[in-house]
Order: C-alpha cells, then structure tokens, then sequence
C-alpha cells in the first residue's frame, strides 16, 4: 500500500501480533501512522493518502482534529509501540537503569534540520548528571561532525539503524532496539517532543525538553511551530518533568487505550481473505 | 480556510489554549445563526453603560459591529484562529480570546452573548464538553446582577419536520463529535430555563424564535405566546428558506403550530435571557425586555400590550382581526367552491378600487367578514400604480404561490401562473390584459419580497411528483415496448414464411428447367427466333 507502513518495523510488530510470521510482512491496506504528530496523524500534504483506505491512527485527538480539516476514513488503533510493549513486556527490562538517552531533533531523508549540535551539547553536558548516551537519526550518525560534537564531551553516541522497508530487513529491529536503550536510562531527553520522548515515557523513563528546539528548512505553517507545541503540553516542556503526568500524557498520545485485538487487526489490514458474494 | 501564515497574531488576540489553527467558523459551513433586525434590537436594550460585554462563539458581523461600537468595554470569544484574527485586526479596542470556552479564565462580565448557542464553543483539540458543562462554564463568566442572552436550536423545532436532508446528519467537517447524542442538551424550554437555574441563574424571558434557526427575523416571549397570537402575526412566521431540500409545506407546518399553541414547544431556536440575581435583591424585573419583536422586510415591530408598534417610535395600534386572505381561498380552492372565490376576489377589487393599500398581498392581508385590512404595513410604492394592476399584482402573487404549494384548485386545465392569475382577475369582474401582467411583475418586483424564488432546492414532494410523473411515463414506454417487441416478433415470422416460400418457388423453376420438355422446347425455340431477328434487321 505505502512504503510508510513499513517503517520502523511497524508492520512486523503489528503481524506479530496477529500471529503472523514477521519475516516477510504483509501489505496492510490502509495508511499507518508512522510517528507522534499533533496535526491528523500525518503531514499536511496528505495528497498520497487515497481516500477509501483507512487511515490508521493513535489518539482521538487527531481524529477530531482531522475530521474538522476534512479527513475520513480515520480508525483508532494506537500505536505500534503499544503492541511491541504487548509482545514484549520483559525485553531490556533491568532494575539499575541509570543515566539519560537523548534524542536531538532529526530530519529526514527529504528535509534536513538547521542547528548547531555543539551548543545544544554543551548544554547537555550542564544539565545531565548521569552518563549520557546521544542517539542520533542514521543520516546524522553518518555525518562525522556531529557524531564528534556528541562524542568530545564524552557522550556515548549510538544509532537505532535506518527506518527500513517491506523488502529488507534493515528496520525490522528498529522499535526493539530502542526499546531496550529505552528501558537501560533513567531518563528520555530532547529538545523537541517527539516520539522517542513518548515511547521512553510509557516505560518509566522521566521525560526531558530543552535546548535548542532546531528548525526545519522549510517547516510547514499548519503545525503552529514550537510556540504551539509549548501551549499544548506546557508541563512536558523543562529540564525536569514530573513523571506522572508524562506517563499519563505519553497513555493519551499513544492511544493505550485503543489497542485492537489481533482479529480485529488481521480484518481492518486486510489480511484475512474474504470472500466476496 | 485559511492556513495561517507566517504573520503574527495581532496583539490583542490572545490564545488561551483549544485554539483551531485551520479552522474558520464563518466560511459558510453549519452556518452560524444570522441574527438581524430583532436580535440586534434587544441586544441594544441590554448593552450595560459602563459594563463589560462578551460575546461568546460566533456572532454576524453586524451584530460584533453594533456591541463593540455602544460597549464601553468588549471582548469576544472564539475557536477558530483565522477568524480571530480578522476580528483582533477589524477591531483593535477589542479583546479578543481564542480557544474554547472551558479554557477561557472566569472574570466577570455585565453581558454575556451566547447567541450562536454553546456547540461551536467547544474545539477539536478537546473532546467535547456536555452542553451542561459548558453551560456551567458560560455561567460562571456573568457577573453578578449581569445577564446572559443564551441561543439554543430545538432539536424538534419546526424547521426540523421540513428537513429532507437534516444538516446536522451529513458528516460535514465540524461534526467531529455530532450533536444529538448529548442526554443533557435542553428537551424543551422548561428544561432550557430548569438548566439555567440549575447554573444559578434566573430567567428573565424564554422567546422562541423564529421563521427558522439559521436566519432567525422574530423573537416572541412565552408570555406572548401562552395568549395566542392573531393570525395576521404568525402568518409570516413561516420559513421560506429556498437552500434547503423540504418535505413539507413549511407555511401549513407553522400555522399548524401555532393554532396548537405550540409556538414555543416547537419554536427552531429559542433565546433565553437569564440573570445572574445580586444577592439580597428579590428577582430581578424583566420590565425593559420587549414582549416580542418581530421583523418584516425592512421594518421592525414591537409586539406591545395592547398591540404592535413600528420601531422606532411608532404609535401602538391594535392588530387586525380575521383570517389571512390567501388561507380563505386555499381553502375554498381545495373544496373547488369557486362561488366564494368569487365573491372574495369581487370584494377585493372593490376594495382596491375604494383605495385599498397598494402593496397588499393575499400573504399579508387579513379580512374579516367584512373588511380588508393588512397585517403590517410596508412601505407603499412613490406613486399610486393603476388598481387594475394592483389587482393583477395580487392574483399572480396568489396563483405562483398556490402552484408552488402544490394545493388542490378547481382549475381543470393545465395552467401557468400567468394564466391562472388572469382568470383569477375574470372572476373578481376584471378584465386585465397580458400587458396588465407585465406591470404587475414589475410592481412586485419593487415592492420586493418575490413571489418566485429564483433558485430553490426541490422539496421532497416535487422530488415523489417528479418520480411519479418518471414512473408514468416508463410504464407507458415500456408499454409501447413491449407492443413492439410483439409486432416485430410477429413480422419476422412473416418475414421468415414469406422467404421459405420463396426459396420453395426457387427450388420448383429449377427443377422445372431441368426439364427433358423444357428444354427441347428451348432448342427448338433458338432457330425461329434468330430467324426472326435476321429478317427484322434486313426489313429495319
């Protein structure tokens, strides 16, 4: 259906759940939320999201906001996440979690972010007292400077891999292996909420926004900026968050709530044959 | 909608959290309630000297202009960001918030405008509040001896039974949480002034409003309403809407209501005004608040004890008696008694000819058995047109509406409005000629107030006439089909009888000229006649 569904191992992790073997996935027909997003679950120019497939989706919140720009066909299921969480309650699981996973802002393939790494780092390093491991996006582990600018303050520089696709199995491990880094720190910082932020909240990571929230080159205007971000989720922004209210807010933004069951999965993806009259 | 764009809001736009940031509430979509004449009449009758007035969700552009013009201090609520800013930029002495009514911190105000009603206060970014909660909220906002104008849409008003496609079931964009299925949104006026109460405030005056929720031109206070309106008042009342696809005869449906005294119960909308009573004080007096007000065209009237008066200051006069004209001769047209059409139609020209109003209509006139008198009083053309066409104005007027009303008329002849109006004009003893015609059109024209809706959306039952004229005529062309099939069916049969001789005949002159005879006679046939040709070519 769409190379997005794909990413992060996302659609592994959903036929895993459903009983399926994760090596070759399943088309899924329809469009999978591929990250948290505060506009309708995907980016402004949705153009590519044919009108007749279901748009899958974590949070109400999105849904209603859709629907008022026009979206249809939006079904809630949650987030990948909270089914790889499903399949693997114990995975990294340890009792001496220690020190803080940080997650600078990322670009993408198609969009780069303008920024200065070596300021944010510096900040880093004054406001983290515990060993610190930066997490960097493939595209910016590749790029030598950046990964020094992390590493001269000795910080531990780590990547996830690439975002993968259905035909290799580059991204099949994504979401576990963030997973376990996830559940090794105490805390989960960045300078921008993201989903690295929520996902380390729903395993008991305290949450952390700071620093330099870096721009996009071309941001788009629906989004309402980081000025929109900070009057949503207010109590999410600072160098110390309380833990309850993040997990509470990362349950909401996952759409705990709205696990389906695998049958109900295998039927709305499309993946059981049905018979036609 | 707008996108917003790099621009910074102006400053007095303050965002205050469930702003929408794509979302406009003026674009057309659900159509914010277009309050006019009336509305704008009482709000001016309660604008404090030196309070504070809010208004809450959206509002006409006029009625923003009028309040924030007399106010001494105005602020102004609403979701959608773009708008917000229009306004902040229209009107920069205004405060402006943006986001939704929960979020908006409790100050107190002298005047709180609802009028829009509570359902686009609530935002996308929340999940929606019950009606009574918002209510609560909105409660909280009037200071004390302050007042609220709350609009509610009656989910069984009248405009509701004429509604082929009911607007608030077609999933347009702002019914992300759709209205209907909130158990605390009032049931009825009693449960609107139980709910107000409930929020600790007193209701001053229930109106029901009508002709219809979107475009509401008249405000009539329970009081009124519990007495009995004359005809020549609710007469009017009716919605004549064109947008929308109907079921139903909206003028039967209202007059229906009101003979049942279920004005109120019925009402599309109705606007509450409720105070917040000072504490010590007995219940606040009401004394100002009009009994009703009612708009038609571009005049407005105040319904008064003892009668209406034209605003502003005109002298109050009783309303007149009787039935409304065009009702009598529906009636006499269903019942095919053309005796009292006749005799009606008579007395009316002779009353026009006497001098009677020249911008009468059988709509707005009321007779009583003996007189003609019109319900309200339009402005009368410059100069006094011929009564002939005065009398013709009237009866095409009649006959375009008594067509598009798909009544009953003893009429047996397929007729047009023009037709039917000037044998209407022969029965009332007059005789007017297509010329006649012409000028009345014209006439109507500029009185305003057409008779003939330029674009209306087909009701429901022109939709089951359409379908069963379509219905007749296939049955008849598949009829005529069949007939066919039957003829054609019964031609080929010939057709293939008729060849099957013929090859028959074929085969026999074959096997004939096969013939030892036939050919003997041929050969010696062959020499007589080239004896003959010789002997003509030697002669010729």
């Amino acid at each position: 259906m769409d190379e997005s569904n794909h990413w992060y191992g996302h659609s592994r992790i959903l036929g895993k759940y459903c009983g399926l073997s994760d090596e070759a996935p399943k088309r899924i027909q329809g469009f999978l939320q591929h990250g948290w997003n505060y506009l309708h679950g995907f980016p402004p120019n949705d153009h590519w999201t044919s009108p007749g497939y279901p748009r899958f989706i974590w949070s109400d919140v999105l849904r209603r906001r859709g629907w008022s720009m026009g979206r249809r066909g939006q079904y809630l299921i949650g987030a990948p996440w909270i089914y790889l969480l499903c399949l693997e309650p114990e995975l990294g699981a340890r009792p001496d979690r220690e020190g803080t996973i940080w997650y600078p802002f990322h670009g993408w393939e198609k969009h780069s972010v303008s920024g200065d790494h070596a300021r944010l780092a510096d900040e880093i390093r004054n406001v983290e007292i515990g060993p610190v491991t930066v997490c960097l996006y493939w595209l910016e582990y590749a790029n030598p400077d950046i990964r020094r600018a992390y590493q001269s303050r000795g910080f531990r520089v780590i990547c996830h891999g690439e975002r993968g696709s259905r035909w290799e199995g580059k991204g099949r491990d994504f979401l576990r292996k963030q997973l376990v880094e996830l559940r090794r720190h105490r805390r989960v910082a960045s300078n921008r909420l993201g989903s690295a932020l929520f996902y380390g909240a729903s395993v008991g990571c305290e949450v952390a926004v700071y620093g330099d929230p870096m721009q996009f080159d071309d941001e788009r205007p629906e989004y309402g900026g980081t000025a929109r971000r900070k009057r949503l989720w207010p109590e999410l922004h600072g160098t110390h968050v309380d833990p309850e209210l993040s997990s509470e807010v990362a349950r909401r933004e996952l759409g705990f709530e709205y696990q389906a069951t695998p049958e109900e999965l295998r039927r709305m993806f499309g993946w059981k044959r049905v018979r036609i009259q | 909608m707008t996108v917003p764009t790099g621009h910074e809001a102006p400053e007095n736009v303050r965002l205050i959290g469930g702003e929408m940031l794509l979302w406009s509430d003026t674009s057309g979509l659900g159509g914010v309630t277009e309050w006019r004449g009336a509305a704008l009449e009482l709000v001016r009758r309660m604008i404090p000297e030196n309070g504070r007035v809010l208004l809450v969700g959206p509002h006409p552009r006029a009625l923003v202009d009028d309040v924030a013009a007399r106010a001494a201090d105005t602020a102004v609520l609403l979701r959608s960001y773009p708008d917000s800013c229009e306004l902040g930029e229209r009107h920069p002495g205004l405060t402006v918030f943006c986001g939704r009514l929960e979020a908006l911190a409790a100050e107190p105000y002298d005047l709180v405008l609802a009028m829009d009603g509570l359902l686009r206060t609530h935002s996308a970014e929340a999940p929606a509040a019950a009606w009574i909660e918002s209510l609560e909220a909105l409660a909280g906002l009037v200071a004390l001896g302050g007042r609220l104008v709350l609009g509610v849409r009656n989910d069984l008003g009248v405009d509701r039974f004429i509604e082929a496609r009911p607007a608030d079931r077609e999933c347009a964009d702002d019914q992300w949480a759709p209205h209907g299925f909130d158990p605390s949104y009032p049931s009825g006026p009693e449960a609107l002034g139980l709910g107000l109460e409930a929020a600790g405030l007193s209701v001053q005056r229930r109106y029901a409003a009508y002709p219809d929720r979107q475009s509401p031109r008249s405000l009539l206070s329970s009081e009124a309403l519990e007495c009995g309106l004359p005809e020549a008042l609710t007469f009017p009342l009716s919605a004549r809407d064109g947008g929308r696809m109907l079921v139903a005869d909206p003028l039967r449906l209202t007059r229906l209501v009101f003979r049942h005294r279920l004005g109120e119960a019925l009402a599309p909308l109705w606007l509450a005004v409720a105070t917040r009573p000072p504490r010590g004080d007995g219940p606040a007096t009401a004394d100002e608040l009009p009994l009703g007000l009612i708009e038609e065209g571009p005049a407005l009237y105040e319904l008064a004890a003892g009668g209406i008066r034209r605003l502003p200051g005109g002298q109050v006069r009783p309303i007149p008696g009787g039935r409304v004209v065009e009702e009598i001769l529906v009636e006499a047209c269903a019942r095919e008694d053309v005796v009292t059409v006749r005799a009606l139609l008579t007395e009316l020209a002779d009353w026009l000819d006497a001098g009677g109003d020249a911008s009468a209509a059988t709509d707005s006139l009321v007779y009583d058995g003996r007189r003609f008198a019109a319900a309200d009083q339009p402005a009368a053309p410059a100069e006094r047109p011929d009564p002939h066409v005065v009398l013709c104005r009237i009866l095409w007027r009649f006959a375009v509406r008594l067509l598009a009303a798909g009544h009953h008329h003893p009429w047996p002849w397929p007729l047009e409005a023009d037709q039917l109006a000037l044998t209407l004009c022969g029965m009332a003893g007059r005789t007017c000629e297509p010329g006649d015609l012409d000028r009345a059109r014209k006439l109507d024209a500029e009185l305003g107030q057409p008779a003939e809706l330029t674009e209306h959306a087909p009701t429901y039952r022109d939709l089951i006439c359409t379908r069963d004229r379509l219905a007749g005529q296939l049955t008849a062309a598949l009829a005529r089909i069949s007939r066919l099939e039957i003829k054609l069916s019964y031609r080929e049969r010939e057709l293939v009888r008729a060849k099957a001789k013929l090859r028959r005949t074929q085969r026999k002159a074959t096997a004939y000229r096969r013939t030892l005879g036939y050919r003997l006679s041929r050969r010696l046939a062959r020499p007589r006649k080239v004896a003959r040709r010789v002997i003509r070519l030697l002669s010729g």
